[in-house]
């Protein structure tokens, strides 16, 4: 069902391009073939519609028809973050109850008891096409866990096609137009390349990886493959207003570009308006569990270098409401989560009025646009992760020897948050292996910036961890 | 100017590698260098050493190490 605006594409115009990755080209027929190779291989080994399948493999034509295999098959898909340590990559194996597995070559050490599929070795079998429908599971993206483990988020092939129609449509997204695709699958932005743009029949060129450490380079390669449109992170895009040498890259073929993810900084959005001066700019703004809520055209006329920007009006179908008490931003509507994947079963995230509590604390502004103002729970939000407080103490309670920790989030110019901690250990224990024994749990992102070891953790009389000792504690340190 | 680079770098980019045992050859870019991190690095040394990093020598190879970085923005301080 998500896939039925690619489907129309491939019938209509099976020899246009769909995907560029260095010198690879794929045209819609062909990525269409290889989509349904992959199912079909899926479905000999005795494959069930429902059942997951994690995605081994990193962003590029070969995950696009992994995913597209795994969708047509009528499963669910689970890409993960190949940078993860194998612990908490196993741990999502596990908790997803996965079938099989889908990557490149020999299957990893740390793989158990779980199908592992070469997608370069597969064997050649019929396919046979399945009914899906909009209330079937798509994809269960991992993200950090409040209560101490990674958490998957359940969207159906309903709630990814409402938000992937209305933002091709808000784009006007057009047959043979080169968007560029940087985001890895297991983020929510990855939505919008896969389905938004090969639903629309434009062409998915894959960003190099290396190239967002350059930011000359990736202008000049922006500009030779005559990108049209590009959903991003604010950090890449504000890296290229910096130093991506514009003035002598105009970047003439660039209609839009959307960033999400993290705040924009309003300093460098204003040079990248200055910049792009012909460009349309847009603000998404959503977690995972809505993907996107809110959007904000950005109006060059309102931007300030001292006021953040707007995140703007409803997206995607949502209905917005801000509640009373706490300011939380509440969402309902077609694009929402299906649930929390746990157990096999999908645990509720609406709450009894029927609405989803983001988290968010959020206003309007006089012209009625929402305003983002933090959150109102501990998770943090570091270079675009999202990071639960609680998954980082649970990874370290579960070493001998420490007696307690706290983590907190210190405001950052550029990550937004990175998380920093306040340690006590038992003797004989040294910071050197707790640094150590994290690294093999948890990705670089959660890795605290700030180690603070103290006798015992600070207390209120009643017991409760005393978080303004913590946040003086590390401001000194 | 490396042991103020190298200061910056492990209190605000990098923060799982023991600074005492990382070497001035050993590569940043492995050790977690990503490009918000390069981009932070750049507004640093642009700021501390009164230099202008032209947009065009931004490359992986010019902030991979230690060494590298410093020739770099020596380089860039005599032109």
């Amino acid at each position: 069902m998500l896939l039925e605006p690619f489907m129309r594409q491939c019938r209509c115009r099976p020899e246009a391009p769909a995907l560029r990755e260095n010198g690879l080209r794929l045209s819609y027929g062909e990525l269409l073939a290889r989509s349904q190779f992959i199912a079909a291989a899926l479905q000999g080994l005795g494959f069930m519609p429902g059942q997951r399948v994690a995605i081994h493999l990193d962003r590029g034509v070969q995950a696009v028809a992994a995913v597209f295999g795994v969708l047509l098959a009528g499963g669910c898909y689970v890409p993960l973050d190949l940078k993860n340590p194998p612990a908490r990559l196993a741990f999502i194996i596990k908790d997803a109850e996965v079938s099989t597995v889908l990557g490149l070559g020999a299957d990893p050490d740390w793989l158990e008891g779980v199908a592992w599929l070469d997608v370069e070795r597969l064997p050649s079998k019929e396919f046979a096409t399945v009914e899906v429908r909009s209330t079937d599971l798509a994809v269960i993206l991992y993200t950090s866990g409040s209560t101490g483990c990674p958490k998957g988020v359940a969207l159906s092939h309903g709630a990814v096609a409402a938000f992937a129609e209305w933002a091709a449509d808000l784009l006007g997204l057009a047959g043979g137009e080169p968007i560029a695709s940087s985001a890895p699958f297991f983020f929510d932005l990855s939505t919008f390349d896969l389905y938004s743009v090969l639903g629309r029949g434009a062409c998915l060129h894959f960003v190099p990886s290396g190239l967002t450490l350059s930011p000359s380079r990736l202008s000049a390669w922006l500009q030779e493959q005559a990108i049209a449109g590009w959903y991003t992170v604010p950090t890449l895009l504000a890296f290229l207003a910096y130093k991506g040498n514009l003035a002598q890259t105009p970047l003439a073929d660039l209609r839009f570009l959307i960033f999400a993810g993290e705040v924009f900084p309003s300093p460098a959005l204003v040079d990248l308006a200055e910049s792009l001066s012909a460009t349309r700019l847009y603000n998404f703004f959503g977690p995972t569990e809505t993907n996107v809520c809110c959007h904000w055209p950005v109006d060059r006329q309102c931007l300030d270098p001292s006021q953040a920007i707007p995140i703007g009006w409803p997206a995607a179908g949502c209905e917005l409401h801000v509640h009373e008490e706490n300011g939380e931003l509440w969402v309902r509507g077609p694009g929402l989560a299906s649930g929390y994947w746990s157990g096999g079963r999908l645990q509720e995230i609406l709450n009894r009025e029927g609405w989803y509590p983001t988290g968010d604390r959020v206003s309007r502004n006089e012209r009625g646009e929402y305003l983002f103002h933090g959150r109102l729970g501990r998770m943090l939000k570091c270079s675009g992760y999202r990071v639960e407080p609680a998954e980082i103490e649970a990874a370290l309670h579960a070493l001998p020897g420490v007696k307690g920790c706290v983590v907190v989030g210190l405001n950052d110019p550029t990550a937004g948050q990175r998380p920093a901690l306040v340690l006590a250990l038992e003797p004989g224990l040294d910071l050197g292996e707790v640094r150590q024994f994290l690294q093999r749990r948890l990705p670089a992102y959660m890795q605290p910036c700030r180690w603070q070891l103290v006798e015992e953790l600070p207390r209120l009389p009643n017991g409760k961890t005393d978080y303004q000792a913590i946040n003086s504690l590390l401001e000194v340190s | 100017m490396k042991a103020a680079l190298k200061k910056f770098i492990f209190a605000e980019l990098i923060y799982h590698e023991a600074p005492d045992r990382f070497g001035e050859d050993d590569d940043l870019l492995e050790a977690g260098l990503d490009s918000m991190g390069i981009m932070r690095l750049i507004m640093f040394a642009e700021k501390e050493f009164g230099v202008t990093l032209p947009d065009t020598e931004i490359e992986p190879d010019n902030v991979r190490s230690l060494n590298a970085l410093e020739k770099w923005i020596q380089q860039a301080r005599s032109a």
